[in-house]
Formats: structure tokens, sequence, C-alpha cells
């Protein structure tokens, strides 16, 4: 269809009942363009959004329903874009969250149109990027592992891996050192002494 | 016991309550008679002491012995109990320590007989809060026993008028109407305590001339901040002064203010108060640490401090690492004149400071440059050797009159008492082996890092082409290449010159390090004999020695502070110690001339000569005037010193409000005995204005408490004993719930509680509590996969702000969201904001002009993306979360108990674990592990197997390691990384 031709497929469909939604004035990093379609927003193949301002929906509960009823079950990912434009969201929040979720629905807030828009820009822009960025990473220089590594430990701060690994030179080093050895470094209190010692040496299994 | 001690403990027998009392006035022997009621009792009811530290649990178990030899000690429960030898203990009754998490459980899965308890005693009650885990304990045990009572105490005043009507808030979580006071001013008390006085002797001295120089520069540095952090217009004003920014609680004035909108400031606000708590450590270490150390503690901030950090790049904070320099060297051109501005005076007390100026050009360059050591000793530690010279004349002077008994046993003890065990160590040595001695250690110390760090960053650099570095073949035959100079062409810079110089000192040092080290290690394990005793064998070895003997063979083991070994009840062993610390000691004086000289083949006779006459006759004046044995104590290790040493002189080396009191009711419980107290303080320094206005701030506290209690509206049944006690039925925010009745038509159901599962992990959050003040069941287990389950569909992940930006950036929530949506139809990431802290993650001007992977709306968007199914509920605060569950429970199945346990437990190993899941592993060794090189999810089991803890696994040789793991290649990368030497930033 037309949505496939390879103007539109690097677009985001807009329908036509967003037309004077500030919110088209941020999305900005993304081509968008009007188009008939069921949904708000056409972000992908699969993926599309619905937009709604918890001020409507205080004035319209049931609007956000039939939206997503209309919507059926053609889509992999559907996104419920809600702009947080009211001050006190306890209860509209509290509505909008039931509906979405029981009708298979994604929730997204945003508190501003910017943050609105960029959510719609970035989804789209997302479409076919691998997970890596919020995958486990390692950071390959050495300092930053063995941060990664000591800050596991409740209240160890960088300064203080610093002082660490000047002190003792290698990590083995420190896994090694003693009570006294750790307490004597700069910066590192009674409490930290205890939790750094207790990492090292407590055993993984408390009980056998 | 004093009398208001009494009076305290008999007020609260009569009626429940939270005593409120002033720092160290003596809570732990309040606590000890009260508990002692119980012990003696003999009965088999229950008394549960709940939120006490180790420290305040181990002098409370001395204090009971103290007050009874025979009395039973209280059992502590902890992870160590399964959960049958707790329902045993339980049924056996007696007093228990008992960590809350665990108790909670055990009261859900209804493992306590509640009938039983007499009654619950919360210590630091000021930590409470409606929604924490200890006020969830005392509204199970109201629910089900009207009778028993209900105790809190509290010794941070401060702490309890700290936001809003606080008080009254903790008082209706504990279910208690009285709130009694008592703060130093109290009539009662004071007329206790001043009674007969201890002798008090105030010492003030001032800062040398270049401390005071840093210590002005700090405070500039710290100005400038606050008024950068005044222009943001988010913080109140009036908080903002210097005198504030010195506290620990600056920090929580300015986040309170500043947590609402928390994710809305931008990075430099962040960065300025950030800045202001590194700068307060840095006021405080300038007192408490010497010269060497506290430069190399500055090299480390400059190192790790980011580029944005505001507080590095400010106008004073050259000066703070300029004078912080001159404090341990100066450069000299060779013909004498000095580098640089600001000459820096000796401060005109005693002696002065010792220079040690080397007889030769230490490095002869081109340039001409040459380093003078000046390392400029604590001013304290003078004082501290004088005082200590003054009390043992004191002591000689009396001795002969009264006899040993007028001291009480073990004669006059002394006790020096500082801020921590650090310094401890370093006053010992300072006493035991001079000032001087210690400076010239550290500063040899000092510079080897340097060496060794130059030596790394040569080897690391290629050759560059015309290399012609100077080595120097140590005695050890190793080569310490340092940089030459002729490779490059430079800037004559100051900074240069002075780095060669330092350079060239390090490698001369380095030349003569292998003794050195030898003889530094020797010391260390000396001193490492004895001080045995401390940290972990404590416990053990005080149940030996109670059998051993009364009070004399504790004091010593438990005294934490190192008591200085040289009295004549030393052992033989111990004067053999010191022997070796003294010959050690000799031997170094040897060395330091060849480290003064700049070259050790050619030793030139005249430095040697001077050096050691003078050092001779220092060590003969001091062996002149003896001190005497002294005993060590860190304020931070809050033990009943005072009781196991039962000091005649007090030595305050780092003046506490706290221990003063301390002081206070001890002498008052032995009016015979003497006391004598010296205060050591720095003129016109931070140390002097904190300790004044610490008192200043207590009294004010208690001030606004007794005017907070004369207003409280207190409800007659807020002690929760009236009959009818059911909670009451609605939302807890008061959205409309209306789902049940829309689907039983109006029908009236039959009431069936709703249950949720909820990980055992999880009750360190409020949210459970939250839940069953709704009225839902709770069921906690150990959970593999999701913190809540609601339903057999619904598994729920909670994340407050924080967690949520942590856990994406460590991946964690990825793997989370992807084990959730294996196992459950309806995976949900509850994204939970705090209900004082800003409803959003950004304001609409830091959402940036371009997609920034960084930016929490790119990590969201990729979320949903790769997790279609995932639900994601926004949750406004704790009680929003209640209701949303309650909704979302509403038309579903209860979960399954059984197999919520079960999913996501590997089941090869037969992992499905009993509970306490959590308790019984040692978590952070555990995540540590895991963030190793080389460790992966494959692999980590197998060395948890293989290795009782992290400092084994530190041991294994590659071979070992490449067995357990299953491959060479991720043993190589672990055992690489185990034994890669740290870069030296500095």
């Amino acid at each position: 269809s037309w949505i496939q031709s390879g103007q539109a497929r690097n677009a985001i469909i807009v329908s036509r009942r967003q037309q004077g939604n500030p919110v088209l004035k941020h999305i900005r990093n993304v081509r968008w363009v009007f188009g008939d379609i069921v949904p708000d927003y056409l972000l992908g193949q699969t993926t599309c959004a619905l937009y709604l301002s918890l001020r409507y929906h205080l004035l319209h509960p049931d609007y956000l329903y039939f939206r997503i009823r209309e919507l059926q079950k053609s889509f992999r990912l559907r996104v419920v874009l809600c702009h947080i434009d009211v001050e006190d969201v306890i209860k509209p929040l509290h509505e909008v969250t039931k509906t979405a979720l029981l009708h298979d629905c994604s929730l997204l807030c945003a508190w501003s149109l910017e943050e609105c828009g960029r959510y719609l820009e970035t989804v789209k822009m997302y479409e076919n990027k691998p997970a890596d960025n919020i995958q486990e990473r390692t950071d390959n220089d050495y300092l930053s592992r063995l941060t990664g590594a000591l800050t596991s430990v409740r209240h160890v701060n960088r300064t203080d891996v610093v002082t660490l690994g000047s002190t003792f030179g290698t990590l083995a080093a420190i896994m090694g050192a003693s009570m006294e050895e750790l307490a004597r470094c700069p910066g590192i209190g009674e409490r930290k002494v205890k939790r750094l010692y207790d990492a090292f040496h407590e055993p993984f299994r408390r009980t056998t | 016991m004093l009398g208001f001690h009494e009076q305290m403990v008999s007020e609260l027998v009569e009626a429940d309550g939270v005593t409120v009392l002033a720092a160290g006035l003596g809570l732990t022997k309040v606590l000890a008679s009260l508990l002692r009621l119980h012990v003696q009792e003999k009965s088999d009811e229950l008394v549960l002491l709940l939120s006490t530290s180790d420290e305040q649990r181990q002098a409370l178990r001395e204090e009971l012995q103290d007050q009874d030899a025979t009395a039973a000690l209280p059992l502590e429960i902890n992870n160590e109990y399964t959960s049958l030898e707790r329902m045993q203990c339980y049924a056996k009754g007696g007093v228990f320590f008992i960590t809350s998490r665990i108790l909670i459980v055990d009261m859900l899965n209804e493992r306590v007989p509640l009938s039983k308890v007499a009654g619950v005693v919360v210590n630091n009650a000021h930590r409470l809060s409606e929604s924490c885990a200890e006020a969830f304990i005392v509204r199970l045990f109201r629910h089900a026993n009207k009778v028993g009572f209900v105790r809190a105490f509290s010794d941070k005043p401060q702490a309890m008028v700290s936001g809003f009507s606080k008080t009254e808030r903790v008082m209706k979580s504990l279910f208690v109407k009285r709130l009694y006071l008592w703060p130093r001013f109290h009539l009662s008390v004071s007329h206790a305590l001043e009674e007969a006085p201890p002798e008090v002797v105030d010492i003030r001295m001032p800062l040398t001339s270049a401390m005071a120089g840093i210590q002005n520069a700090i405070i500039e540095v710290m100005d400038a901040c606050l008024k950068e952090l005044r222009k943001t217009n988010k913080v109140d004003v009036e908080d903002l002064t210097v005198d504030n920014g010195l506290f620990k609680s600056f920090d929580e004035i300015v986040r309170r203010q500043l947590d609402p909108m928390w994710h809305t400031v931008g990075w430099k606000t962040k960065q300025l108060v950030g800045d202001l708590k590194t700068l307060r450590k840095l006021s405080e270490y300038l007192l408490r640490y010497d010269a060497v150390t506290f430069l190399k503690y500055l090299d480390t901030l400059r190192a790790s401090e980011g580029v944005r950090s505001v507080w590095i790049f400010a106008n004073p904070t050259h000066k703070i690492f300029e004078l912080t320099k001159r404090r341990v060297y100066q450069l000299i051109r060779t013909d004498g004149t000095r580098i640089g501005q600001g000459k820096i005076t000796q401060s005109g007390r005693g002696r002065g400071n010792p220079k040690w100026k080397s007889s030769k050009k230490i490095h002869e360059t081109d340039r001409g440059v040459e380093l003078e050591v000046v390392v400029e000793e604590m001013p304290k530690w003078k004082v501290l050797r004088e005082v200590l010279e003054e009390i043992e004349e004191e002591r000689q002077g009396l001795k002969p009159e009264g006899s040993q008994n007028a001291w009480g046993e073990g004669g006059a003890a002394v006790l020096v008492a500082c801020k921590d065990d650090r310094m401890c160590l370093q006053l010992q040595d300072v006493l035991a082996r001079g000032p001087q001695k210690l400076m010239q250690d550290e500063w040899t110390k000092y510079l080897l890092s340097k060496a060794e760090l130059h030596g790394m960053r040569t080897r690391n650099k290629r050759k560059p082409a015309g290399y012609r570095g100077v080595s120097v073949t140590g005695r050890g035959g190793s080569r310490v290449p340092w940089e030459g100079e002729g490779n490059q062409s430079w800037v004559q810079s100051e900074q240069r010159q002075e780095q060669d110089a330092i350079m060239a000192a390090a490698a001369e040092v380095a030349s003569l390090d292998r003794e050195v080290i030898n003889v530094g290690e020797d010391i260390s394990h000396t001193r490492g004999l004895r001080a045995r005793g401390r940290g972990r064998g404590r416990s053990k070895a005080r149940d030996a020695t109670t059998q051993a003997g009364p009070k004399k063979g504790r004091g010593a083991v438990r005294g934490r502070g190192i008591s200085c070994a040289k009295e004549d009840t030393l052992t033989s062993s111990g004067k053999c110690n010191i022997e070796v610390t003294e010959s050690v000691i000799e031997n170094q004086d040897n060395l330091n001339v060849g480290i003064n000289n700049p070259n050790p083949q050619v030793p030139d006779m005249d430095g040697l000569m001077n050096a050691n006459g003078d050092m001779g006759l220092e060590e003969e004046q001091r062996k002149n005037k003896p001190i005497p044995p002294v005993h060590f104590y860190a304020l931070e290790s809050e033990q009943r010193i005072l009781e196991v040493v039962r000091p005649v002189y007090v030595v305050v080396y780092d003046p506490d409000m706290s221990f003063v009191r301390e002081m206070e009711v001890y002498k008052s419980e032995n009016p015979g005995r003497h006391l004598k107290v010296y205060f050591l303080f720095y003129e016109d320094s931070t140390e002097g204005r904190k300790f004044e206005a610490s008192i200043r701030r207590e009294n004010s506290a208690f001030e606004n408490l007794i005017r907070q209690k004369a207003s409280m509206m207190i409800p007659v049944d807020q002690d929760g004993r009236m009959l009818d006690a059911t909670p009451p039925k609605q939302s807890a925010t008061g959205v409309n719930l209306n789902a049940v009745t829309r689907k039983a038509g109006g029908r009236k159901q039959v009431e069936k509680q709703m249950q949720v599962v909820v990980d055992m992990r999880e009750f360190g959050s409020s949210l459970p509590c939250v839940l069953h003040q709704q009225g839902i069941k709770i069921l906690p287990v150990t959970l593999e996969v999701g913190d809540y389950i609601l339903s057999p569909d619904i598994c729920v992940e909670r994340k407050s702000i924080a967690d949520l930006f942590s856990s994406f950036s460590s991946g964690r929530l990825y793997h989370q969201a992807e084990t959730m949506s294996r196992y459950y139809r309806l995976p949900v990431l509850l994204i939970e904001f705090s209900q004082d802290k800003s409803f959003s993650f950004q304001s609409a001007n830091d959402v940036g002009d371009e997609i920034a992977p960084s930016n929490i709306v790119s990590k969201l968007s990729l979320l949903v993306l790769h997790f279609p199914r995932l639900r994601i509920v926004w949750s406004r605060s704790l009680h929003a979360t209640a209701d949303i569950f309650v909704t979302l429970k509403a038309n579903q199945d209860e979960p399954d108990l059984d197999r919520a346990m079960r999913v996501g437990v590997p089941t090869e190993d037969g992992l499905i674990e009993g509970d306490l899941r959590a308790e019984n592993y040692n978590t952070s060794a555990i995540e540590l592990l895991r963030r190793l090189p080389g460790v992966t999810d494959a692999n980590y089991r197998s060395l948890m197997d293989e290795c009782k803890s992290l400092a084994e696994v530190a041991l294994l040789p590659a071979e070992r390691l490449a067995e357990v793991m299953g491959g060479k290649q991720p043993a190589r990368m672990l055992r690489d990384f185990l034994d890669a030497k740290c870069p030296i930033l500095a």
C-alpha cells in the first residue's frame, strides 16, 4: 500500500485528527506526513501511538477506551502517549493506567510538548535499533571496570576506588587487604572498611 | 545508673512512650535496665528489641553484664537462624535483638506467637516513618495484642525535628501517646552532672599559617560555590551560609529543598551540591590528616573529580593545592631563591617545624631547581606530647601518697580520644617514634608511589627516538627507569620543573626503596600483631575472657582503640615487639639520611653526622621526659570505653559533644574518682566552630520539641488498645476502586482477602506495609523473577527513579524485562516516583534538540520497542501504587505461591531455596564477582562453589581458574584483571 512506498517509510504518518496538535511542532528530527490512518501516529510497520492529554481525559473519560478499541489487534506495539498537563494527576492517571494496561497498550508519560515530540521521534528513529544501549555494557578501560566492580559495594565511590587502587596496586591485593590496611586509606571510614572487608571475606553463601 | 536514668525507666514503665534524650546521656544504661526487668522475670514472654546497630547491641550486652553479671544475655536473631530455629526461640521466650526484615516476614508467616509478646522496644526512633518496617511490625503487633507495651528511644533530637511534625508522626506510627524529653539542660540531669564535674583543661593552639591559608581558601571556595548555588534560584537563600556548609546536615537542608525537583535541576546545580560536600570533607581532613596524607588525598581528588567539577577550577582552589604542597616541600633554585610567591612562614610555636634540606642538590638539572623537603607536623602532635609529659609528671608526683588503689585497678589510666582508628594508629606512631620520623616515612612512601607511577608511565610509553633515559639501578638489582629530559623540547614551566624535581627525588628514593619497603612491612607487621583483637574477633575474644576473669582481661581485648603497650603488665612477647620496632627505627635513621643524600654511593659525611646528631639529641630529650602508657579510643567505634579503661586522665584530641556527656555521666557515677580532661582545640578553626554549633543545634532542637509537645493533639485511641481496630476499607489515595462492584453487579460478594506475593528483598521498601494497610494479605517469599506477583498472570518489577536510572545503565532492567516476559503473560514495569520529589524526569529545557542515546526517553523508547508486551505503570507515590495494585487484581485469580517461587529458579541444581535467600547470600560480593571480566552468567556459580569468598578467588592460579570457569580465555581475563597494576592517576 502507499504506507510502504519509499517516500513514507522513513516518516511518521500522522492522522488528520492530530491537525493543530502543538506536539507536531516538536517533531523535528524525523519527517512526518499526514495520512489516513486509524491510530494518531504510525511509528513503524507494526508500531502505532495514541496521544492523550490528561486534561482532555478529565473532560472525556471514555475517549481513550474507544480509541484503543478502534485499533483492533493489528499492531505489535501500541503506545499510549500520555501528556501530563494537569497538577492533580493521581485520579486521571489511575484511570488511564488501568485502561492502557487492560487493553494491551504500553503507557509512556511525558511532561511537556517537547518530551511528547521526542518520544514520537525516538520510537520512530529506533524502529530497527538493537537494544545495545540498554543492555549490559562493558567499558573496557581498566579503571572503569575496577570502578564498576568495587562500587557494587555500597557507598564506595570513584575517589575511594582510586585511593584503593593506588594504595594496594592490584585488585587482588585490595581483596587480600586487612581491615587495618583498608582503614589506613584516607577517606575510607569505618563503615566502608567493614563493608569492603565483608564483601571480600564473608562467604558467598552464608549457610551451607 | 544515676537518678535521672532511673526516672527515665520508671516513667516509661508507667506509660508507653517515646523517650528523646540528649546525645551521650547514657541511652545504653537506660535500655539495659529496662530490658533487665524482663530478663529477671524468667517467664516465657517475648521482648523484641528493634532497630539497633551492631555497636549499640555490643555496648548493650556489656552494660547488661555490668549491671548484673548473672543476667542472661539477649539472643541475637539474624540470618544465621533458620525459620525453624527461630520458631523454637520464639516459643522459649526471652529478650531478642532481631532484624526487622526477618521479624516482619516471620510475623506475616504467622511464626511469632504475638499474644505471648510482652512488648516491643524500638531504638533510634528518629529513623522511623509511617511506612517503615518497624511501624509495620508495631502495627501487626498491636493488631494482635492489645496489652503489650511499645517503648521507643532516640538520642538524636535534631533528627526528631527534621521535617513536618516528625515527632507526632513517629508517635502515631508507634501507637504511643507520650513523649518524654531529657535534654542536657533538664533540671535533674544538670543537677546530677554538675555536682562533681571533672577537672577541665582547655588548650587552644593556632593552626600553622599554611593550614590557616588552606582553611581560608576552602571557605572562600565554598562561599563561591554557595553564591553560584544561590544564582540557580532553586534553594532558599537563608540556609546557604558557610557556617551551615560545615555540617553534614547541610546536604540534607539542600537536598530536602531540591528533591521535589531533583530530576529537573541542571547538572551544574547538582555538581555544586556535590562540590560543597567534597569541600566540607576537605576542611575536616585538613585538621585530621597529616600534611603528606592530605597532599595525597588532594592528588587523588584531582584525578577522580570530573571535568565538570566547579570547585577544582575556582580561583582560590589553586591556593589550596599550592599551600598543601608547601606544607610538604618547596622548590628552590640552585642559587637559593625560592620559586613561587607566597613564602610560608613557619608557625612560631616551640621548636618550629623541622626542615631537611638536602646537603647536595637532589637532582642537577640544567634549570637548576631542587627540592627542599619541609614536611610540616600537625600542631596538635607536639601539644599532645607535652600534655602527656605533664600528665606523667603529675602521676609520678601523686603516686607515693596514695597507693595504687586510689586510682582504682590498673593505676591512673590515660585515654586519648580521637575521631577514628586511623588517627589512633597514627597518634600511636607519633608518640612511639616521634613525629619527624613518621613524616619522613610518609614522605618516602609518597615519593615511592610517585616513582612507581612514573616508571609505569614510561614503560607504557613507546620509547621515543633519541631516548637517553637515566636509570638508576637499585640494590635489589631492578631498574627503575624514569623519563630522561633530553628527548623532548618542552616549555620551561614551573610545573614541569616541579614535576621533574619530584621525579628526581622519587627516583633517588626508589633506588633505596628495597630495604625501606622491607622495613616498612616489618613495621606494619608488628603493628598488626599488637593490634590484634580488634574488629571481627572481638565478640569471640570477649566470651573467652569473661570466663577467664573479670574486668581487667576484658578491657585489654575490648578497647578497640589500641593500647600502647609499654606497661609493666606487658608480656614478654610484647616487649619483644617493641624491640623489633625500635631496631627498625634505627635502621631507618640511616636510610633517611641516605634519602636526603642525593648520592648514596658516596656518603656525604657532614650530612650523616648532622642528621644523626640532631636525631640523637632529640631522641635523648624525649627519653628524658617519659610519657605514661596511653589507651587510644576511636570515637567512631562507639564503645563503652570509659567503663572499660576507667581513665583518670582523658585527652580529647577531637572534640565531640556526645563524648563530653559520656565523661560527665561517668564522673557523676564515680564521684570519688579523679577525672581530668584536656581538650585540644585549634584556634579559629572549623573544628571549634562545629563543636559549639553542635551544642547549640541540639539545644534548639529540644526547645522545638518542648514547644511541639505542648501543642500536640493526640487522639484517645492512638495507642490502638481499643477493641475494634480493623483497617479502614478504602483506597489509599481516594480514587474510586469500583471494579469489584461492577463485576458483581451490585450483589454483595463474599469478603475474601486479596493476596500478593512479595519478594523478600522488597521489605526494604515501604510498599508491602502500605499494601497491608489496604487490607491485602502479604505472602513473603524469595522470588527469582519480579518483585510482586499480583495474580497468576501479573508480575511486577518495581523501580524507584534512582533504581530505574541505574538499572537501565547496568543492563539489569533489560534482563529483568526479558525474564518477566518469558514467564508471565502480563509483565509490568512499575515506575514509582516519590511523593515528596518531582513527578517528572526532566524539564522541557532539558529535552534538548537532538535524540541523545543517554536520555531516559531514548532508553524507555528502546525498552518498549523490544518488549511490546511489557506494561508500564507510572505511579505518583507508594499509595497510588497500592491503589493500582488493587485495581489490577480485580477480576484476576489470586497468585499461586508455589509457582511464583519456582519461576525462573534454575532447576538443574535443585536451587529451590527455602526463604530468606537474600539473607543467605553475600549479595554485594556476588554482584562484585559478576562484574569482573571473564565472569559470566554461565560460570559465576561454579566460582562460588569453588571458592568461599572473593579473597579466595583472588588467590586462585590461572590454571585452576580455567578448570573452574570452563575455559582458558575467561580465566586469563579474570586473572589478568586481578593482577593488573592499577594506573595511578595523580
